[in-house]
């Protein structure tokens, strides 16, 4: 067993919860027989207004009241319902068709892309130029020989260009 | 049904390796660099012969160039060039094209070039040949025309 505290024998007093013997030895503990009898009546009457002020407020309108609930409710399940309509719209990707489209959209681009590079193919010209890097020409044979180089913008050629070469007779150009 | 479409996805992007491998319908395919020289005489005449098929490509630059309307291929050659192996190019009677491989760069080949008349060493230069711009040498008025030395890598 266990000593109950000074409040819950207080609170036993006060309520009528303890035996004969035990209010008799708890009432002979009080200092103050008769202000604890003046607490004690106070606290039942206080208890006694807060019982019957605090009673549930009867509802005068319940009938819109359920009305209303019902009709929550019916709104609640309807939209319950609705959702499986929404889950198969989105099933409607499955990785099947994800696959399919995946595939369908690379045969489109291959043909795109094969049809317009038959019609435009890449040009096969090199981006560099022939360059001339150093010429010469004999000086005790031809010695007002120039030399200059420059490039054509058309057919990118590059042409050396050996001026004052000593001239030769026609049969220089037999085969 | 998901074999199939990966089957038939991984078939899809081998044939678009395939087409975008294979030499394009109407190009030239790739080949190891053999080089076209020749010796051309340039002339101007009344009714000027049709350029030669080698020298056709370039004949509308040629006459801009040069100022003459007929040519005539007088010594030609076509042959790959070998590194380190020098070797002689365009012949004819009394010229000669010898010429010095001296590698492959990345801008082309790199040769060495020497023009003869008859055992004379009329005119030498290095010069890099690069693809799809030829090289087109002004050489000795010959006559009425003009000797023009063309080199080609093709």
């Amino acid at each position: 067993m266990f000593m109950k505290t000074f409040e819950e024998k207080w609170t036993a007093w006060v309520d009528n919860e303890m035996s004969a013997t035990e209010r008799a030895e708890f009432e002979a503990s009080l200092d103050d027989r008769a202000g604890a009898e003046a607490e004690k009546l106070q606290t039942l009457r206080l208890g006694a207004l807060l019982k019957e002020q605090l009673q549930p407020r009867a509802m005068g309108n319940d009938e819109f009241f359920h009305h209303q609930l019902r009709q929550r409710i019916e709104a609640d399940s309807r939209s319950a319902a609705s959702i499986p309509a929404s889950r198969a719209r989105e099933s409607w990707w499955t990785i099947r068709r994800l696959l399919w489209t995946g595939a369908t959209s690379l045969a489109v681009f291959a043909v795109c892309t094969f049809f317009v590079m038959r019609e435009h193919p890449a040009p096969e010209q090199s981006e560099y130029l022939t360059q001339i890097l150093n010429a010469q020409v004999d000086p005790k044979v031809n010695p007002y020989a120039t030399v200059s180089i420059f490039q054509t913008q058309q057919d990118r050629v590059t042409v050396l260009w050996v001026d004052g070469l000593k001239s030769l007779p026609s049969e220089y150009a037999a085969k | 049904m998901v074999r199939t479409l990966f089957a038939a996805l991984i078939a899809l992007a081998l044939w678009s390796s395939t087409v975008e491998a294979k030499p394009r319908r109407g190009g030239k395919p790739r080949r190891a660099g053999k080089v076209w020289s020749g010796l051309v005489v340039a002339t101007n005449a009344p009714r000027p012969a049709p350029a030669p098929p080698e020298v056709r490509p370039l004949d509308g630059t040629l006459r801009r160039t040069f100022g003459y309307n007929q040519f005539e291929v007088i010594g030609q050659s076509h042959r790959a060039l070998q590194n380190d192996e020098s070797t002689w190019l365009a012949v004819s009677k009394h010229f000669s094209l010898h010429v010095d491989p001296r590698g492959v760069t990345r801008d082309g080949y790199r040769v060495n070039l020497q023009l003869y008349q008859d055992r004379q060493l009329l005119l030498e230069t290095t010069a890099t040949l690069s693809q799809s711009s030829p090289l087109v040498i002004k050489g000795p008025q010959i006559g009425a025309g003009q000797l023009l030395l063309m080199l080609v890598v093709q």
